[in-house]
């Protein structure tokens, strides 16, 4: 609530300032400052939340603004306030078709996809007759009030009500369920698919409100210009956007305004030699990068925010009223979950083959074996991170197909990873939230405009967590970090995170990797508390003692393939499992005349 | 018609050529950082000047002509090379700046903080020029003089051909060195892993250095190179840039053999699609990148990624 008093005082002393300037050049200042804001608070959602590094937002301005030229000027000639609309409607499209790319390339390559995009539009609106070229188009239709044109205040007004609308309703969003699925992506897609965010879906969604602001913006220039020719159109601008969010701090709600405001004016300033404004943008981006990597937010904020005490670095007892979130219904009848028949090939590395298991409700099952017996990959498989070459999985009695991970999670097979994959930069509690994100209902628009029921949502969510932390005894730690605590209390925060997603089957990658004794004792009472909330467990482990002292059920894999299974005291009575831990002389001649290459870790 | 397609042919590989070079340029800083120059187009385009500087310079006896309309005679002769070589050097120099300033406090870090910050140095280098040369472009002769050849019809420039000759001679250089020799072999193995490459003695930051030098300064001869062929200008760099950067996309980044041939092939298609229609040429080929990289992300020949989970 204070935020938003803030946010409408700041609007409310701009608006004040605009309605007192009489000079023309300071309100086309304003004016400016509220379009670059409107850029910047769309380009802070992909770049700062998402981490999407987009070149091209020149060519999504470029939509907006051809959009609007052409459909008040040409045969359609819709009326001014239709065509903002419909151009911003039509920038966001374009923003799928940018994010396109993003779904299957990461990295620098993405980077020069779009700009690549960004060069693109710029040379079809030089080149292609309808849009005018250099010669640009003309006598575009101005916003109107009660039939007379706006006049430089009414436009100040108009672009400062927008940004204050859109900074409330993205407010609304990055705070909740979506912001956080948005950082989730900035850290670590696979993770973020694996906790039950729809990666592509995430993205292309974090695009498209880039695009359409960008659109919003681009439209407004040419109503307001009554013109638009290719010169508005450039890659300084797709730069000058990005640096507005670096500059202001990316990630941070007051990012935008700040950077909107300081750049604006500092081009003000400089705008009379072209070179020395290029200079300067240049410059600053630089300075942004070394100095201030968090921008002017971040630099603000630790200039206000009074040190932290010593933030307490262990876990305290887990509580034994705690009880777990889980889901109803789980079918009896049927084996929790069957594998059949899974291979797994890369190159000459086989470490699946025709593997079979079948796992029993309510169950702790284990998975063993020696290095490279494809323990993860069988993991990754049931968990949608790797796809088998062949073979089916049922759970539940239905075939998991090829589901994404997200939908696998969100028919509940939860994980953790080996090597762990928590979202770093995320508090202990936002990451166990994050778990919650596919068990929440609340969609896209309730989000955004802050319906009681999003509000709703997230207060049952927050419960069902703090729950869940007091279960593991997490709850001092809730607001650290994820990334500064200790390692086995990395690994509790990854277990708190997989059974935020309300699982029915829980896989788990080596749990007790990097605990001491007393940590591995205390990670087997909790996963047989874990069991006994119904939720049925997979662990693949190489403690041994602690395999054998929880499991009713024991699985082995050697070289991909199950040599034995069954109750844990059998299976240590098993001369195969023995041959294949300690070796025999039949199974040392017989390594010896395996292929080298299945040595490889899988 | 034969001889257009010839004319075609020739002036693709010549200008695919150029993209070959850049596109290796971007390769060798890949494979041995994990990054590259995103302004690579600004040392491109100031390279070019400093070629028709250094021309100016050495031509100022008297039949060199202004800087702005430099005379065919300005770059007979030793000159030409002279100032390839000087660019060369400038710009290695660059590039190692670069290399310290916008790349070593980034590299390795998340967030890919180097793609904003060597753009940033672009920026920088690129308002530097059109304080110092004005933003008109600026024309640099040939030292093969404009009279066209005939080639079976087609009308062919002399420039062209050399542009081809030497982008294949540096070329081939370039993969005798990164093959064959010690060199090339500590380059390669601190593609594979700077840390166990440290371990083994080799200097890793020295051979970082000198990937950027080396990068930068391709870019420079390269413009130099093709701005006889257009002209120099500083906004030319950033067009023949992203080409060169889609061709090293379509043969895989880590792969040097197959940036060399996306680059030709880039050229060879933006060629062939000028025949048709000229002014979608640009269209065509990023149209086309897009569409390989939704196949084939990591390009033709480029090695696949396996993310260990």
């Amino acid at each position: 609530m204070r935020h938003a008093l803030l946010a409408i005082m700041v609007a409310g002393l701009a608006a004040l300032a605009a309605g007192v300037v009489t000079n023309d050049f300071y309100l086309r200042i304003l004016f400016n400052i509220g379009i670059y804001f409107l850029c910047a608070s769309g380009m802070n959602v992909l770049l700062g939340y998402a981490g999407q590094k987009s070149l091209g937002q020149a060519g999504l301005f470029a939509a907006g603004a051809y959009g609007a030229a052409l459909l008040t000027t040409s045969a359609w000639d819709l009326g001014p306030w239709t065509a903002l609309v419909l151009s911003t409607a039509i920038a966001a499209l374009c923003g799928v078709l940018i994010a396109a790319p993003s779904l299957r390339v990461r990295g620098p390559s993405l980077a020069m996809v779009t700009l690549a995009f960004g060069i693109v539009v710029e040379k079809v609106v030089t080149e292609a007759e309808v849009f005018g070229g250099a010669m640009g188009i003309y006598a575009i239709k101005p916003l109107t009030l009660g039939g007379e044109p706006l006049d430089m205040r009414q436009w100040v007004w108009l672009v400062i009500a927008l940004g204050l609308g859109l900074h409330l309703l993205l407010r609304n969003l990055l705070t909740g369920r979506y912001g956080r699925a948005f950082l989730s992506l900035q850290a670590d897609e696979i993770a973020a698919g694996a906790v039950g965010v729809p990666v592509h879906r995430t993205k292309v969604l974090a695009f498209v409100i880039a695009a359409a602001t960008c659109g919003l913006a681009g439209a407004l220039v040419a109503q307001q210009n009554q013109y638009i020719n290719s010169d508005f159109i450039n890659f300084n601008l797709s730069i000058f956007i990005l640096l507005l969010v670096l500059f202001g701090g990316a990630g941070s709600l007051a990012g935008p305004v700040l950077g909107a405001v300081t750049l604006t004016v500092v081009s003000a300033l400089v705008a009379r030699w072209a070179w020395i404004e290029h200079f300067v943008q240049g410059a600053l981006l630089l300075f942004a990068l070394y100095v201030m990597p968090k921008g002017l937010a971040g630099v603000l904020d630790g200039l206000f925010r009074a040190r932290r005490g010593e933030a307490p670095r262990r876990a305290e007892a887990p509580s034994a009223d705690a009880r777990l979130p889980v889901r109803a219904g789980a079918a009896r009848d049927t084996p929790l979950l069957q594998a059949e028949a899974l291979n797994k090939a890369y190159g000459g590395v086989r470490p699946a083959r025709d593997v079979s298991a079948r796992l029993t409700l309510g169950h702790i099952h284990a998975l063993i074996g020696p290095n490279g017996a494809g323990k993860s990959t069988l993991i990754n498989m049931l968990s949608g991170v790797v796809r088998p070459d062949s073979g089916r999985i049922l759970f539940q009695g239905q075939p998991l197909g090829r589901a994404a991970p997200h939908a696998i999670c969100d028919r509940g097979i939860a994980r953790t990873f080996q090597n762990l994959r928590l979202f770093r930069d995320l508090s202990v509690r936002d990451n166990v939230l994050l778990g919650q994100h596919a068990r929440m209902r609340n969609g896209f628009l309730s989000s955004l405009l802050g319906l009681p029921r999003a509000w709703r949502e997230e207060r049952a969510a927050e419960a069902r967590v703090s729950e869940i932390l007091r279960f593991l005894g997490l709850s001092a730690l809730a607001d650290q970090p994820a990334g500064a605590l200790p390692y086995g209390l990395q690994r509790r925060v990854e277990l708190a995170r997989a059974l935020a997603t309300e699982p029915y089957l829980l896989l788990l990658d080596e749990p007790a990797a990097g605990l001491n004794p007393q940590e591995t004792a205390e990670l087997g009472k909790l996963l047989l508390r874990i069991r006994d909330q119904g939720i049925t467990i997979l662990l693949v482990e190489h403690h041994m003692d602690l395999v054998m002292a929880i499991s009713d059920h024991v699985i082995v894999l050697d070289y991909g393939a199950t040599i034995a299974e069954g109750a844990p005291a059998a299976v240590q009575a098993d001369p195969r499992v023995m041959a294949a831990y300690l070796g025999t002389d039949d199974a040392a001649a017989e390594e010896a005349s395996a292929e080298p290459e299945l040595a490889v870790r899988a | 018609m034969l001889a257009t397609t010839l004319q075609a042919l020739v002036s693709g590989l010549a200008i695919g050529g150029v993209y070959a070079l850049i596109a290796l340029s971007f390769s060798i800083t890949f494979t041995t950082t994990r990054t590259l120059n995103f302004a690579q187009g600004e040392f491109i385009g100031v390279g070019a000047f400093l070629g028709v500087t250094v021309l100016y310079a050495l031509s100022s006896g008297g039949e060199g002509g202004s800087f702005a309309a430099l005379a065919p005679a300005a770059s007979e002769g030793f000159r030409y090379p002279a100032a390839a070589l000087a660019v060369g050097a400038a710009l290695g120099t660059l590039g190692l700046l670069l290399f310290l300033a916008a790349i070593r406090p980034f590299a390795g870090k998340p967030g890919m903080s180097w793609v904003m910050s060597t753009i940033g140095f672009g920026i920088i280098l690129q308002s530097l020029g059109l304080a110092v040369w004005g933003p008109a472009p600026v024309n640099m002769p040939s030292p093969f003089g404009d009279d066209v050849l005939r080639l079976g019809g087609a009308g062919v420039r002399p420039q062209e051909v050399a542009v081809l000759v030497v982008a294949v001679l540096l070329m081939a250089g370039l993969d005798f060195v990164m093959r064959r020799t010690r060199l090339g072999k500590a380059m390669r193995a601190v593609a594979y892993d700077p840390n166990v490459a440290a371990l083994m003695g080799i200097n890793v930051t020295a051979i970082m250095l000198g990937a950027f030098a080396l990068s930068s300064a391709l870019a420079g001869v390269g413009g130099v190179l093709v701005a006889p062929i257009a002209s120099a200008s500083l906004f030319m760099g950033m067009g023949i840039a992203l080409k060169a950067f889609s061709g090293a996309i379509l043969g895989g980044l880590d792969n040097p053999r197959g940036c060399i041939f996306g680059g030709f092939a880039l050229g060879l298609l933006e060629s062939g699609v000028a025949l048709w229609q000229a002014q979608w040429r640009e269209i065509a080929v990023f149209l086309l990148i897009i569409l390989v990289l939704a196949i084939r992300p990591n390009g033709l020949f480029g090695r696949r990624a396996l993310d260990k989970v």
